[in-house]
């Protein structure tokens, strides 16, 4: 049996925790429509001279400024679940299912970039394509850092099942490859698709790293807009620009955990 | 010398031996292509221009832009600050994240999910909104220090995030999702009846803590360790908003290096590469060392 002292400790400490995690993105969500000194803050670094409880001046100033900032990182964020889904699924079934000679290493090598730093694989990809600097640049480095999440999802998802007899039995009974593709093998990979779409999509709405360096003009991703608005603009400002980047990784976030908890644990090594 | 017939014979069964082999690679060559443009050959490129002067790039190959890192104080500093960072850090989320992973795999109570998923939550922010955050807690208009103030009439912790614990601070709030995935992963495989039937034996809950479930999930713990470093090592977003005088990061000195003319590419390539050869050779040691370990117990 547990003991009971190791619960209550164990469950202090979570919820200190989870107190550092959640006040200030708290304080940043409120802050950004909220009076400052309706919240007990008194600084002129905090709001405008607006006298209102609830004041969203913030969010149409970003939507006016950055609006097709925000458009590209969706753009870019889809554009990398599409290549995701057509380059690593396909991989990711002959790695699962017919290992070849030197198929480890291959795996390995996709998995490779996410114990790199982002700024040394930007600074790689600007020394072997430093005049291609720009969206697609930027495009390249990001699958960098979403194609091995995809393929891990496939391959653990193939692997913990037997679709080979699944496969084998399809094929006894007289199906075709492509019978077998569209009728067994996709449909048992569907949950999978969707979490490493939604995972995919996460980590390149986030990243910043890599984007930063290799884009070269407007738009940038979207969080370059959070870094321009913490070093030029007010503290509401950047809380409303949090508040819109929050707004889309944390859907994401809880439905990844919803979906799937195991395959949520494959975020643990994204930087 | 084969007879025609032999051919015939083994002609089939090596056909399909080949296709087999042929129809995996062909599905992975799209992957293979994207890694080897994307990975391999920029690598490849960033070495050469590492090894190369700036200045005088066809004087040849050389080491002077390495030598450069360890000799000029600056960058010393920054790589040494990095480690150090680093390495706090790891330690620090390693662990204080025995807690929740500990809670999450012995104890069910209502909330447990949402528990989680909280603790999950900064995953994907990069490190430059937990430099934001930073700043909205505890820097110099930020909410703890005007709280304090309200409360005692002085000034308390007033521009704390911007010293060396609130960096600290900054990297333990990014880090507390990854340790906590990855120790929890590693507990959830250890058996519980190791413990029980330890305290059966009579011994007590530190006993028990000391003497059994720490030597079992060392590995992980290692684990947990590598992967912390290794992300600490590489992140720069928390230092580029927070901006401390007098403080730098080796990722940090990179990307100015980079961004701000002159621009010295070499010597950039060659921090980059070092960063590189830390972060992934303490990683990859590592988690060698934890495997190797989890080999010898089983």
């Amino acid at each position: 049996m547990p003991s009971k002292t190791g619960f209550v400790f164990c469950l202090t400490l979570t919820l200190i925790l989870m107190a550092v995690i959640l006040l200030p993105l708290l304080v940043v969500v409120l802050g950004s429509c909220v009076n400052a000194s309706w919240l007990g803050l008194s600084s002129d670094l905090w709001s405008g001279s607006r006298h209102d409880i609830f004041d969203f001046s913030a969010f149409s100033y970003l939507f006016q400024n950055y609006g097709d900032w925000a458009l590209f990182s969706l753009e870019l964020a889809l554009g990398c679940v599409a290549i995701c889904l057509l380059v690593a699924v396909p991989a990711g079934y002959a790695l699962a299912r017919h290992p070849f000679p030197g198929s480890v290493l291959v795996e390995e090598l996709v998995l490779l970039p996410l114990s790199l730093p982002g700024i040394t694989l930007s600074m790689a990809l600007l020394a072997a394509y430093g005049e291609l600097r720009g969206p697609l640049l930027v495009l390249g480095g990001h699958l960098l850092y979403t194609i091995p999440f995809m393929l891990r999802v496939v391959t653990a998802t193939l692997r913990s099942f037997d679709v080979g007899r699944l496969e084998s039995a399809a094929r006894s009974l007289g199906a075709s490859f492509s019978q077998r593709l569209f009728m067994v093998i996709l449909p048992n990979l569907r949950h999978a698709m969707m979490v490493g779409s939604l995972l995919v999509f996460a980590v390149s709405w986030g990243e910043f790293n890599v984007s930063f360096l290799l884009n070269r003009g407007r738009p940038q991703t979207f969080p370059a807009v959070l870094y321009d608005t913490y070093t030029n603009q007010s503290i509401q400002i950047s809380s409303a620009a949090t508040t819109i980047f929050l707004a889309i990784v944390i859907p994401a976030v809880i439905a990844i955990q919803w979906l799937g908890g195991r395959e949520a644990a494959d975020l643990e090594q994204g930087a | 010398m084969p007879t025609p017939d032999h051919i015939i014979a083994s002609q089939p069964a090596s056909r399909g031996a080949k296709r087999l082999q042929l129809a995996p690679l062909a599905l992975c060559a799209p992957l293979l292509l994207l890694l080897l443009a994307l990975l391999v050959w920029p690598l490849a490129h960033l070495l050469q221009q590492s090894l190369l002067l700036s200045e005088a790039p066809a004087s040849g190959l050389t080491l002077h832009n390495f030598r450069e890192i360890v000799l000029v104080p600056r960058y010393r500093d920054a790589l040494l600050w990095s480690l150090e960072l680093s390495l706090a850090v790891a330690a620090g989320s390693t662990l204080i994240c025995l807690a929740p992973a500990w809670l999450f795999t012995r104890y069910s109570f209502p909330g447990k999910r949402l528990m989680r998923g909280i603790l999950t939550l900064p995953m994907t922010f990069a490190g430059m909104i937990v430099g934001f955050l930073m700043i909205i807690l505890l820097g110099r208009a930020g909410f703890i220090p005007q709280l304090l103030e309200r409360l005692t009439g002085q000034p308390l912790l007033s521009g704390a995030g911007y010293r060396f614990p609130g960096l600290i601070l900054a990297y333990l709030y990014f880090e507390i999702p990854r340790a906590t995935l990855t120790l929890e992963s590693a507990l959830a495989k250890l058996d519980a009846r190791l413990e029980q039937a330890a305290r059966s034996l009579g011994a007590n809950h530190r006993q028990v803590f000391f003497w059994v479930v720490l030597p079992v999930i060392r590995p992980a713990l290692i684990s947990t360790f590598a992967v912390t470093f290794s992300v600490s090592l590489g992140s720069f977003g928390v230092l580029l908003v927070l901006s401390l005088r007098h403080f730098s990061l080796l990722p940090l000195e990179i990307f100015t290096q980079y961004l701000a003319p002159p621009t010295d590419q070499g010597l950039a390539s060659a921090m980059s590469l070092a960063l590189l050869v830390v972060a992934f050779g303490t990683g990859y040691g590592l988690r060698r060392l934890a495997r190797r370990m989890e080999g010898a117990r089983a």
